[in-house]
């Protein structure tokens, strides 16, 4: 899962920020305005920057519980298939339900590896 | 954690990739203006997910911090407010053209309905439902049974007599109108002068109870007859509908090959539109291949939808005995350039896999973690550093503990 050129992790381009992203570079691309490796960079950049700022501005924390309905554990990613899930945010006792989750997980140590 | 976090931060990253690629974009030689429409649509684009409040959004309370992004704001001021009624008009978009096709192939099929099982017709010959008829009858293909089977005017009578002697056995009073019908039929194809110019103009009700009348003796009589005929006639109803000879012929055979009521059947494309006889073809293929192949087990639907028109060709000669032997290795062959045609092909997995993303998609979390632990049905792990979808709302967070059982 991680590029080769760097050591972050690319499941982040599917989330929205990283799909939103991915379609300007399209419509960058299709207007011939840049190639398609510097879009290449643009997300590889966008890979280490998400992380970064993940870790290092974000300082909120979340517990969740459910019941598992799937879980998956391939390559050092986890996939956990969550029903029911009750999200408790912490800054507010603010709670979010879903009838499912997925979550898609990967390791930390190897972005500390590096 | 919240939703209102989101914003910024995002707002943060952006930045920074901008400014991190800015050199990429010089090195690359594309113009800074690229990079500028390429950080004003990737907010547009976020704004539209409408997953948070972002900074560059004019929403009643935008966090404080707007940086970089008074250059953009003013150009972003427009989408969002158009956003929302761009998106209900692409629903009914959706919705319409889903419909449309549904509706026209409900109409098409409609007609056709009546055909493979003329017995049904048979059984309504009420007076009310003649003129409604005329939809079905006019076919220029069944003008022509009149001629072949009757060229000479004295073997009529006999037939029409018999046929509504049948129809009187069988439906007693009811078919009086019938009956009276072919009467009426009778007399104008007593008249003297050419059969055959006479037969084509022949009356509908003339035509009405002889398709009505469900006798196989009658029929069989017929049969050779109405395949001549058919020769004669089916070159010219073609040409108006635009149809390659060739293909009519294919597809009317296949339709013969495998309906009940041969004769009838091979009359109507003539004067069904293509679109018609492909849509009515499809129907028929269908039902028939999953009578055949026990639900359509046997064929991936890709397969069946995709090939259907090399089906019907290939279906003339040999008739239907072929769909679940030979016919299914060929198209196989055929349609095989992107598949191995192995078990792992098979559309279920696809289908699970479609369905399990389609179904999270609005609900996803993307994490690192750092623990996942198990003691028997219980999980538990601590998540981090994680980006959470729900509800159509983004949140972000720095760690996160789950316990689930499983």
């Amino acid at each position: 899962m991680a590029s080769s050129a760097t050591n972050y992790y690319d499941l982040y381009r599917h989330g929205s920020l990283g799909v939103a992203l991915t379609d300007a570079l399209d419509e960058l691309i299709g207007d011939e305005r840049i190639d398609p490796q510097l879009a290449m960079k643009v997300l590889t950049q966008f890979d280490r920057v998400i992380a970064e700022t993940l870790q290092e501005k974000v300082k909120a924390r979340l517990t969740f519980k459910g019941s598992l309905d799937t879980y998956r554990f391939c390559d050092e990613v986890w996939t956990f298939l969550i029903r029911n899930v009750t999200f408790k945010l912490d800054n507010g006792s603010q709670t979010v339900q879903a009838d499912k989750v997925k979550i898609v997980s990967c390791s930390s140590k190897k972005t500390e590896e590096k | 954690m919240s939703n209102t976090a989101v914003g910024t931060v995002y707002d943060t990253i952006i930045s920074e990739v901008i400014n991190a690629v800015r050199v990429d974009f010089e090195e690359n030689g594309a113009d800074d203006s690229a990079l500028e429409d390429l950080k004003k649509t990737w907010q547009h684009k976020l704004s539209q997910m409408k997953v948070a409040q972002f900074p560059w959004d004019p929403k009643p309370e935008p966090p404080a911090q707007a940086t970089a992004v008074p250059a953009s704001a003013p150009t972003t001021t427009a989408p969002p407010v158009a956003a929302p009624p761009h998106a209900p008009a692409a629903t009914t978009a959706y919705t319409q053209s889903t419909l449309t096709p549904q509706s026209s192939a409900q109409s098409l099929s409609l007609p056709a309905t009546p055909h493979p099982n003329p017995n049904a017709v048979a059984v309504k010959p009420e007076p009310g439902f003649a003129p409604v008829e005329p939809g079905i009858k006019q076919e220029p293909g069944l003008a022509p049974v009149h001629p072949s089977y009757n060229p000479a005017s004295g073997a009529r009578p006999t037939a029409a007599q018999r046929a509504a002697l049948a129809l009187e056995n069988q439906y007693g009073q009811r078919a009086a109108a019938s009956i009276n019908a072919i009467h009426s039929g009778m007399a104008s194809q007593m008249n003297p002068g050419n059969p055959l110019v006479q037969a084509q103009q022949v009356p509908r009700q003339g035509q009405v109870p002889q398709h009505m009348n469900p006798q196989q003796q009658y029929r069989q009589g017929v049969a050779a007859a109405i395949q001549q005929q058919m020769q004669q006639q089916m070159p010219r109803p073609r040409p108006p509908n635009g149809l390659p000879t060739a293909q009519l012929d294919g597809s009317t055979d296949a339709v013969e090959c495998m309906s009940t009521q041969p004769l009838l059947n091979s009359n109507q494309p003539a004067v069904m539109s293509r679109a018609q006889i492909d849509e009515h073809l499809h129907a028929q293929l269908a039902a028939r291949a999953k009578q055949m192949e026990g639900g359509g087990l046997m064929l991936p639907l890709k397969k069946a939808a995709k090939s259907h028109g090399t089906v019907t060709k290939r279906q003339s000669p040999d008739g239907p005995g072929r769909f679940d032997g030979l016919d299914d290795e060929i198209k196989s062959e055929e349609d095989d350039e992107d598949a191995i045609n192995s078990d792992l092909d098979d559309p279920d997995e696809g289908g699970e896999e479609d369905e399990d993303d389609d179904e999270s998609l609005g609900h996803m979390m993307l994490c690192m973690y750092d623990k996942v632990q198990r003691v028997k049905n219980k999980w538990k792990c601590i998540l981090k550093d994680g980006v959470l979808t729900v509800n159509g709302k983004e949140y972000v967070f720095h760690k996160a503990t789950g316990e689930y059982e499983w």
